[in-house]
């Protein structure tokens, strides 16, 4: 593993308010998180989320916000702590009550569980120029050596011992 | 309302693999092609890149995909939902864009269901229930059709190797590459396939193991392309070195170059014009501007894929009362027996085997078509057909993340150990299961959501149906067996299919009165309207429609050129 920063995630906002950062950080931290290899927080997945509300998700928008606002509330409910002070096992249990659509009082609270699953992974494996995958680091923990232009042997059972890349040069080479 | 004053000998409707090679077949003949297509003309930037966030997660945000959407429903009776589908792709090469590079020929079987299934018996031998099916030949053979798959696979490039697959029908030409290299997919289940006694090959591939340029006597103007690098991002890409087959650097240029062809980008068409004769006058399409304007023709061809052929049929009913159901609908059958793969997936891990499925290109895939057709016995397995059964399962991460076992959370811990640990020791067996015409399953006009031109969408109503669930549970079985045949330790099906590959609602037949076009794509009610595309096909094959439409666009192009008195 080259890299192993823990920074946090979202450094300068563009949708979310700090406090919607805070809880969706910790979220992003129990459906990826950090061992003995870094997790979705330290790849950057809040700041994806927060780029891709701020352009192509923008319709997820009022999802976010009445979402991140619930499972608070859901947590504090349970727990009478801010989700982002839960203890591990408390997250886990209220995401748990949010994925099967359990959790009272959030009538979409099934569909904002599956929607941020599928979008802090986005982050975790994105090309980095979305905001997240920093240092490319989700590419590393899986073994994908990313936007390669080309591989010049199959790897037939073995590793592929490529540096990753990630690229944004002109598709084409001219002739 | 402008008028255009002058008439095209040909309007060609949507410029995607139909309607390029017929532009280019046309316009090469001296013909004058006007070609409209509703999509922008992408540029290399826009589509060669291998970014999955903009192609695989977020493909609904697409400038060739958010405009066209359709709507949705599984039944009669319910509400549609809106739709965004990377197919039909609007955009100037449509679907050779993004598409997997599969070009299978059909089997000369698979022409010929209502005799061969129904009236052979073999359907009632194997106990199926047909209720509600709409079962019919098509009006032409194989052997019509294999001169013109030939050109289509040496014009586009195909590798393959001939006379790997037992199944396949007669050829009087080998694929011009050789077949691409093989992947780790391929070689387990190549060996797994040995061990059960089936019969594995390299599916033919629109992909060029080889730098490639068409010899004679093939058209020799289509430049050379470079060979496949195997860098993985093709299902859903635009190819960075353009080795896949795509009209945008093949057809589309030679037509253009012939100075016939005159091609118009964001150009929507709305309605086909007649006159009291029952002919066909041209188009009216909304310009880049939103303006409506006319084109007429000697000749008008759709080549607007499933949906939209059927659309602006349904859309265009002449002012004199005749039509009342749209154009060329005389038979009622407009919209009706559409049709959709219902592929199945077999998935495998291994512990102690590296696959990397990442490097590619999808369609370097070994493939057996043992369970195809009616390759095998049915009698009393309860269903007709078959499908065909391959390997797959590329892609980036962001492809594959949400493939699963059963027995592993999708999140948390144990989700991660999974997937950082399997990314690399995975891959899946892709099953196509034929999917018969029936009469529950149609395209039409929505009556409630209407597109930025504020035309109706066309809406679809689409299920599958008994025969297909019992084919597809039987296919996903057989995907079973095959995987845990390649060693891997641990092995899970996902057997609830999702339509695509879209294909039906304008179907071919010897009868007008439940058939909309001839064997040459020619409508039975206007003879100088022409509809090109998987839509007509009657019945579907195990195998994606691709090479058959193309094939199709090469007779069709042939039997225009012969009407010389139209364009006297």
């Amino acid at each position: 593993m080259k890299s192993t920063t823990n920074r946090p995630a979202a450094t300068s906002l563009k949708v979310l308010t700090p406090s919607e950062a805070r809880i969706l950080e910790a979220i992003a931290g129990r459906i990826f998180p950090a061992t003995e290899t870094p997790g979705a927080v330290e790849t950057g997945a809040v700041n994806y989320i927060d780029q891709a509300l701020a352009g192509d998700y923008g319709h997820f928008r009022s999802l976010y916000r009445n979402g991140l606002r619930a499972v608070d509330r859901h947590g504090r409910e349970k727990f009478a702590r801010k989700f982002a002070d839960l203890s591990d096992v408390e997250k886990d249990t209220v995401l748990t009550d949010f994925e099967s659509g359990q959790a009272q009082g959030f009538k979409n609270a099934a569909d904002f569980f599956e929607t941020v699953r599928c979008h802090v992974l986005e982050g975790v494996f994105c090309e980095p120029h979305y905001g997240g995958n920093r240092d490319l680091i989700g590419w590393r923990l899986v073994g994908f050596p990313g936007q390669q232009y080309g591989y010049p042997d199959a790897y037939i059972n073995k590793l592929v011992d490529l540096e990753p890349v990630a690229t944004v040069e002109p598709p084409l080479e001219k002739k | 309302m402008t008028t255009a004053g002058l008439v095209a000998d040909v309007c060609i409707v949507g410029v995607g693999a139909t309607g390029s090679i017929l532009a280019k077949e046309l316009a090469s003949a001296g013909l004058k092609v006007v070609g409209l297509e509703r999509g922008p003309a992408p540029r290399l930037e826009d589509y060669a890149v291998r970014d999955s966030v903009k192609f695989i997660a977020r493909p609904e945000q697409l400038d060739w995909v958010k405009h066209e959407p359709t709507t949705s429903r599984a039944k009669i009776g319910q509400a549609a939902q809106l739709r965004y589908r990377t197919s039909p792709l609007n955009v100037l090469g449509g679907a050779l864009l993004h598409w997997t590079g599969q070009v299978s020929r059909y089997m000369p079987s698979d022409f010929k269901l209502y005799t061969n299934e129904i009236q052979s018996g073999n359907a009632e031998r194997a106990g199926a229930d047909l209720t509600g099916y709409d079962i019919i030949d098509w009006p032409l053979t194989y052997d019509d059709l294999e001169p013109h798959y030939e050109k289509f696979e040496w014009e586009f490039g195909v590798s393959g190797k001939a006379g790997m697959n037992p199944f396949a029908g007669p050829r009087k030409r080998g694929y011009p590459l050789p077949p691409l290299r093989h992947s780790a997919k391929m070689e387990l289940f190549a060996e797994a396939c040995q061990k059960l006694g089936y019969h594995p090959y390299e599916t033919p591939a629109g992909i060029l193991s080889q730098p490639y340029r068409p010899p004679t006597p093939f058209d020799t103007r289509i430049a050379e392309r470079a060979a496949c690098v195997y860098c993985g991002h093709c299902n859903f890409y635009g190819c960075h070195v353009h080795a896949k087959a795509a009209a945008l650097y093949t057809t589309i240029p030679v037509a253009v170059e012939t100075g016939n062809f005159d091609l118009k980008t964001g150009c929507k068409v709305f309605r086909i014009d007649t006159d009291g004769s029952g002919k066909a006058t041209g188009v009216r399409y909304f310009d880049p501007d939103g303006r409506p304007q006319e084109q007429r023709a000697r000749v008008v061809i759709l080549c607007a894929f499933v949906f939209e052929s059927v659309r602006l049929l349904l859309m265009s009913k002449p002012d004199d009362g005749s039509f009342a159901n749209g154009l060329a609908n005389s038979s009622g059958y407009v919209g009706r027996n559409i049709l959709a793969h219902g592929d199945v997936r077999a998935m495998g891990l291994f512990d102690d085997f590296i696959v990397n499925g990442f490097i590619g290109p999808g369609s370097a895939a070994m493939r057996i078509d043992d369970f195809n057709g009616n390759n095998f016995e049915h009698t009393g397995l309860g269903f007709i057909r078959g499908g065909t059964i391959g390997t797959s399962g590329d892609g980036a991460p962001i492809t594959r993340m949400d493939v699963v076992p059963p027995d592993i959370p999708t999140w948390g811990k144990a989700y991660k150990e999974y997937f950082t640990r399997y990314y690399t020791r995975t891959f899946d067996l892709n099953m196509q299961p034929e999917t018969l015409p029936h009469k529950a399953n149609r395209v039409d006009l929505d009556p409630r959501h209407r597109d930025r031109w504020g035309i109706p969408l066309p809406r679809v109503t689409f299920d599958f149906h008994e025969n297909e669930h019992r084919l597809q549970k039987f296919m996903a079985g057989v995907g079973e067996k095959i995987m845990r045949a390649t060693g891997a330790n641990k092995v899970w099906t996902e057997r609830k299919a999702a339509p695509n590959r879209w294909a039906g609602g304008t179907r071919m037949g010897a009868d007008p009165k439940n058939s909309i076009v001839n064997e040459y794509c020619q409508t039975h009610d206007v003879p100088n309207l022409f509809i090109v595309g998987a839509s007509v096909f009657p019945t579907m094959s195990g195998y994606p429609p691709t090479a058959t439409v193309a094939a199709l666009s090469y007779r069709t192009a042939e039997y225009i050129l012969r009407q010389k008195q139209w364009f006297a």
